[in-house]
């Protein structure tokens, strides 16, 4: 048979010789964002990244990577106000990640199974050492970013135990003491840190003691003095600051029951206060409060400074809030209280800008109670180290928590007067460390904070709908001054949630860049690349369409022109 | 040789062929392959270098038929811009045997190749590739022919709605109103005149086994498709949109905004067809006004004209098509289904949900 003369053909793939990658006018690339979940987190949580780990099934390694920022998660699992959950993506598409059940699921977890903390260099007799004041949570922080560091602690408590507030403060029905002894005993048990109870410093150890001693003194006392409270000059003869009647209470099981109440201020320590009295019994119990409820009328930073859901619960239990209100008079009856004076008042910018309280005339309208507690909050009880704050109520550090006029002392927490949360002083603590850390090998502390990722850049189109887990809560008439109110979520839930993650600026190996490409541009490898994905473009062949940045569900590709 | 143990014999000369393992023996982590698109874990029947524009629709939807039919298959492919711009000689970006003839024969020639593969006793899968061009209009006899005489072919039309390769002409599958070169919106008429031809009714009153339309933005609905029609003996036929960022006039990088947005408007239904009758559809969550579409394309940008009354009367034609669509073939349903066109597409850490 002839030959079929004019026959020709191309070798299979041989279109490989033809580099389509100097087309490209746009080159896609990866961005590795932060979350707006991490950047809320005043811990500095990356809760994507353990997210993802539990995505992945492997529980103990996002634990791992949790406690990289937050050696207590089973705390703040409870206590921790969750901003993150605020700022969630998710929340724009449904329901925001019920981050702070499973950060407690996850603290839970590594109680009962023992877990120890992974840590990034050991300590040995010769590695330097730095003083911790204060075993409160931003205390607690230090120390253990400290030894995770490689440096001894020394950390001093005026009381016979650790924990701050979380132990002489918060009611055990949102914090059980088992849970806090479990997570600090776990930090006493690392090699390099020794506790020292019952030091006081100013009483039982002096500063200039603790600078010759170490290289470093990091100062988380908190906030303890009772600030002075006064309505024109009046006071009632049997006033109890707030803080003090909740401690008793913790300490000794005991609170005042007149037949009703007014607690004037906007914090943990009202709301609390409010809800152990009314379970006791008070008939009425009134929180006047300058700040707003949430709602879509109240700025964020007007809101009530308190749990989201501890102000759900209180409203359950029936307490009863007056927002956007202060007393200005007290009523009295020779010696004894009858009823204050309410008025409103909001925080209002004035000349300059500053904000500062503006009461409006007419609104004055008097509750008839038969106490009044303050509860404006604390400052620092400086005795024993006057010369590093002067005469003010609080320590005006930097970020880092270094105090300009004092080389090597660094503070954090409650100290500082502008935080007030238990992941606030956790995260202070962990930025002290990193400045300690610096200040000792006389370098600059490396703070590179991501850009955060916005809703817009995330292609939704590829998450499905899903209700958030639900979690149950003992009913108001069970509730007592022990039991926990949130209950705890199961496994199958933790996974079903974490699964909610939508990876907000971080790759979720989906495949779509490699499905989508009509180029073949996009190689998956078995390895993770540098970028901490899965993927590769090959820039011989890419196009910069930009197909795979439109397609990728969670804006962690990017298009910029090409050079 | 029973037809399982010859398919498995020939996918082993394959593997053979390629230089790849059957799986058993994972590669060395201490030695990793060196060339990692080698070892990329998928088939590549449509290797890079090819000359489409960039977010080609019809270069994606060829890339993902011919993955999701695997290795053993001939493929015959009728002129166009597909066929163009694979093979611009001495290259070609296919990595199966392949074979173009002319424009209107793709048909005829996959007819012949699979009467000649079944004389040789071999179970290597015919397919045949054409525009819509090729297969609605030009093609369309011999495509009949091949159904009619109930050839082992899987034919797959890729839908770019016009004769890109020559310059966007409208073809039977142009969409009403649509603009193209050959019909231009101006005094007499606001782009097309006519309809879309329903082709894939047409191709089912065959009586074939099976005939599906399905979309680029639905990679998964392709594989599935595809897998379904490859098993077939006898006849199938596929019908994928793929949008053309010239032709159309959009931005290459909303290819599969805008195959999205054509599927979840009921514009494009994605239907499966067996004996003439329809089996099974894909359920529209919610569907988008046809608008959505329809705006983030110039060839209808004439329909937002503002002061022409012509152009509201068409957008609303093109909805009542849409309307008519969901009607007809019940996409519509109350419930969300986890394969309909919001869920269909969702993906978790590690790949597809569903
Ligand atoms: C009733 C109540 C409820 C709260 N609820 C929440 C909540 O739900 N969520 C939340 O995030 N936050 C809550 N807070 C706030 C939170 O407890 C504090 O922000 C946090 O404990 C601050 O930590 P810290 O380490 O800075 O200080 P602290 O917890 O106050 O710890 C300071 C420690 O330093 C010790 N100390 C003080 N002075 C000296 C000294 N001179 N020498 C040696 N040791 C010293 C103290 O004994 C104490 O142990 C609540 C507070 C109160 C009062
Ligand atoms: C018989 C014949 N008529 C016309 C042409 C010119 N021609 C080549 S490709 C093409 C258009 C193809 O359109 P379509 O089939 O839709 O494929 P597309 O390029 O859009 O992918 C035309 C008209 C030809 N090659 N042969
Ligand atoms: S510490 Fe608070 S803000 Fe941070 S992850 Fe936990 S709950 Fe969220
Ligand atoms: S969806 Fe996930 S990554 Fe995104 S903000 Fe929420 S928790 Fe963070
Ligand atoms: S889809 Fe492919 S060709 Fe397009 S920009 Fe991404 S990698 Fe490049
Ligand atoms: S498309 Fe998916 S796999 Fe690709 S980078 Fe984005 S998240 Fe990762
Ligand atoms: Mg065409």
């Amino acid at each position: 048979m002839a030959a079929i003369t004019r026959g020709a053909y191309a070798r299979p793939g041989t279109s490989l010789a033809f580099k389509t990658g100097t087309w490209r006018v746009e080159i896609p690339y990866h961005k590795h964002w932060a979350a707006p979940c991490h950047a809320a987190c005043p811990a500095g949580e990356d809760q994507q990244a353990w997210l993802a780990k539990i995505q992945e099934g492997k529980l103990h390694e996002a634990w791992n990577e949790l406690v990289t920022a937050n050696p207590m998660p089973a705390i703040t699992g409870r206590v921790c106000p969750h901003p993150c959950e605020q700022a969630c993506n998710r929340g724009i598409y449904d329901a925001p990640i019920a981050i702070h059940n499973i950060e407690r699921f996850l603290g839970d977890e590594a109680i009962r199974l023992g877990w120890n903390y992974p840590l990034l260099r050991p300590t040995t007799p010769e590695s330097p050492a730095v003083a911790v004041v204060g075993a409160g949570p931003s205390g607690l922080s230090a120390a253990y970013h400290l030894v995770r560091r490689g440096f001894r602690v020394n950390l001093f408590d005026a009381l016979p135990e650790a924990g701050g507030l979380l132990r002489s403060a918060i009611p055990m029905t949102r914090l059980p003491r088992e849970v806090l002894d479990s997570e600090i005993q776990r930090i006493f048990s690392l090699d390099g840190l020794r506790f020292h109870p019952r030091h006081r410093l100013g009483r039982d150890v002096s500063l200039s003691e603790l600078q010759s001693d170490h290289a470093a003194v990091f100062m988380g006392p908190g906030a303890e003095r009772s600030k002075a409270w006064d309505v024109d000059g009046a006071v009632p003869a049997d006033l109890h600051q707030g803080l003090h009647l909740i401690k008793e209470w913790v300490d000794h099981g005991e609170i005042p029951t007149p037949k009703s109440v007014a607690i004037h201020g906007g914090g943990n320590t009202a709301v609390d206060l409010a809800r152990i009295m009314k379970r006791r019994g008070v008939e009425e119990v009134y929180v006047i409060t300058a700040s707003g409820l949430p709602g879509p009328g109240t700025a964020p930073d007007d809101v009530l400074n308190v749990v989201p859901r501890e102000l759900e619960e209180a409203l359950e239990e029936g307490v009863v809030f007056f927002p956007h209100r202060t007393i200005q008079r007290l009523i009295m009856r020779g010696s004894k209280m009858i009823g204050v004076e309410m008025v409103h008042l909001k925080k209002l910018p004035g000349k300059g800008g500053r904000k500062s309280r503006v009461s409006f005339q007419g609104t004055e309208r008097v509750l008839n109670v038969d106490m009044v507690i303050p509860s404006i909050g604390e400052a620092v009880d400086s005795a024993g180290f006057e010369n590093l704050i002067g005469n003010a109520n609080y320590f005006r550090p930097d970020d880092w928590g270094r105090l300009a006029e004092h080389p090597g002392v660094f503070v954090g927490g409650d100290a500082r007067g502008d935080r007030g949360t238990v992941s606030a002083a956790i995260g202070d603590g962990c930025k002290a460390a990193m400045a300690i850390q610096a200040h000792v090998e006389q370098t600059e502390v490396i703070d590179a904070p991501r850009e955060t990722v916005g809703y817009e850049s995330l292609n939704v189109n590829y998450f499905e709908p899903k209700p958030r887990a639900y979690v149950a809560k003992i009913p108001v008439p069970e509730r007592d001054d022990f039991t926990e109110i949130e209950q705890d979520m199961i496994y199958a839930q933790v996974v079903e949630e974490a699964g909610r993650c939508m990876s907000c600026g971080n790759c979720l190996a989906c495949d779509n860049c490699w499905t989508f490409c009509p180029d073949n541009a996009v190689i998956k490898t078995r390895d993770v690349c540098s970028d901490g994905s899965h993927y590769l473009f090959d820039y011989e062949f890419c196009k910069g369409c930009g197909l795979c940045a439109t397609e990728c569900p969670c804006g962690f590709i990017l298009m910029r022109p090409q050079d | 040789m029973a037809p399982n143990a010859s398919k498995i014999e020939r996918l082993k000369e394959l593997r053979d062929k390629h230089g790849r393992t059957d799986g058993s023996v994972l590669p060395d982590p201490a030695d990793p392959p060196k060339d990692l698109r080698q070892a990329q874990p998928r088939f590549r029947g449509l290797e890079a270098g090819h000359r489409a524009c960039q977010g080609c629709g019809e270069a994606l939807a060829a890339r993902l038929v011919t993955e999701a039919a695997g290795p053993d298959v001939m493929i015959s492919n009728a002129t166009g811009c597909l066929e163009v711009f694979t093979t611009p000689w001495p290259q070609s970006a296919w990595r199966v045997p392949w074979i173009h003839s002319l424009f209107e024969n793709a048909a005829a020639v996959a007819s012949g190749m699979e009467a000649a593969l079944k004389a040789q006793g071999k179970s290597t899968k015919v397919l045949a590739f054409g525009g819509d061009g090729g297969t609605f209009d030009i093609g369309f006899q011999a495509l009949s022919g091949m159904l009619e005489r109930e050839h082992n072919v899987l034919y797959v039309c890729f839908d770019n709605e016009a004769y890109m390769n020559t310059g966007i002409q409208r073809s039977g599958s142009t969409p009403h109103a649509a603009r193209t070169t050959t019909s231009p919106p101006g005094k007499a008429r606001m782009g097309k005149r006519h309809l879309k031809k329903d082709l894939l009714s047409i191709i089912s009153a065959h009586h074939i086994p099976y005939g599906a339309s399905t979309s680029v933005a639905y990679p998964a609905d392709i594989r599935r498709k595809v897998r379904r029609a490859m098993e077939i003996q006898g006849p199938t036929f596929l019908l994928v949109h793929s949008p053309c960022p010239l032709g159309w006039g959009h931005d290459g990088a909303l290819t599969i905004e805008i195959a999205r947005l054509a599927v979840q408007s009921g514009l494009f239904p994605l239907v499966e067809m067996e004996r003439g009758e329809v089996t099974d559809v894909m359920p529209i969550r919610k569907p988008v006004p046809v608008a959505n579409y329809l705006k983030a394309q110039q060839r209808f940008r004439h329909l937002f004209a503002p002061d022409d009354p012509r152009a509201l009367q068409e957008r609303e034609h093109l909805q009542a098509l849409a309307d008519y669509n969901i009607e007809i073939y019940g996409l519509y349903s109350e419930e969300a289904d986890p394969l309909d066109t919001d869920g269909a597409d969702t993906v978790r850490r590690g790949g597809l949900a569903n």
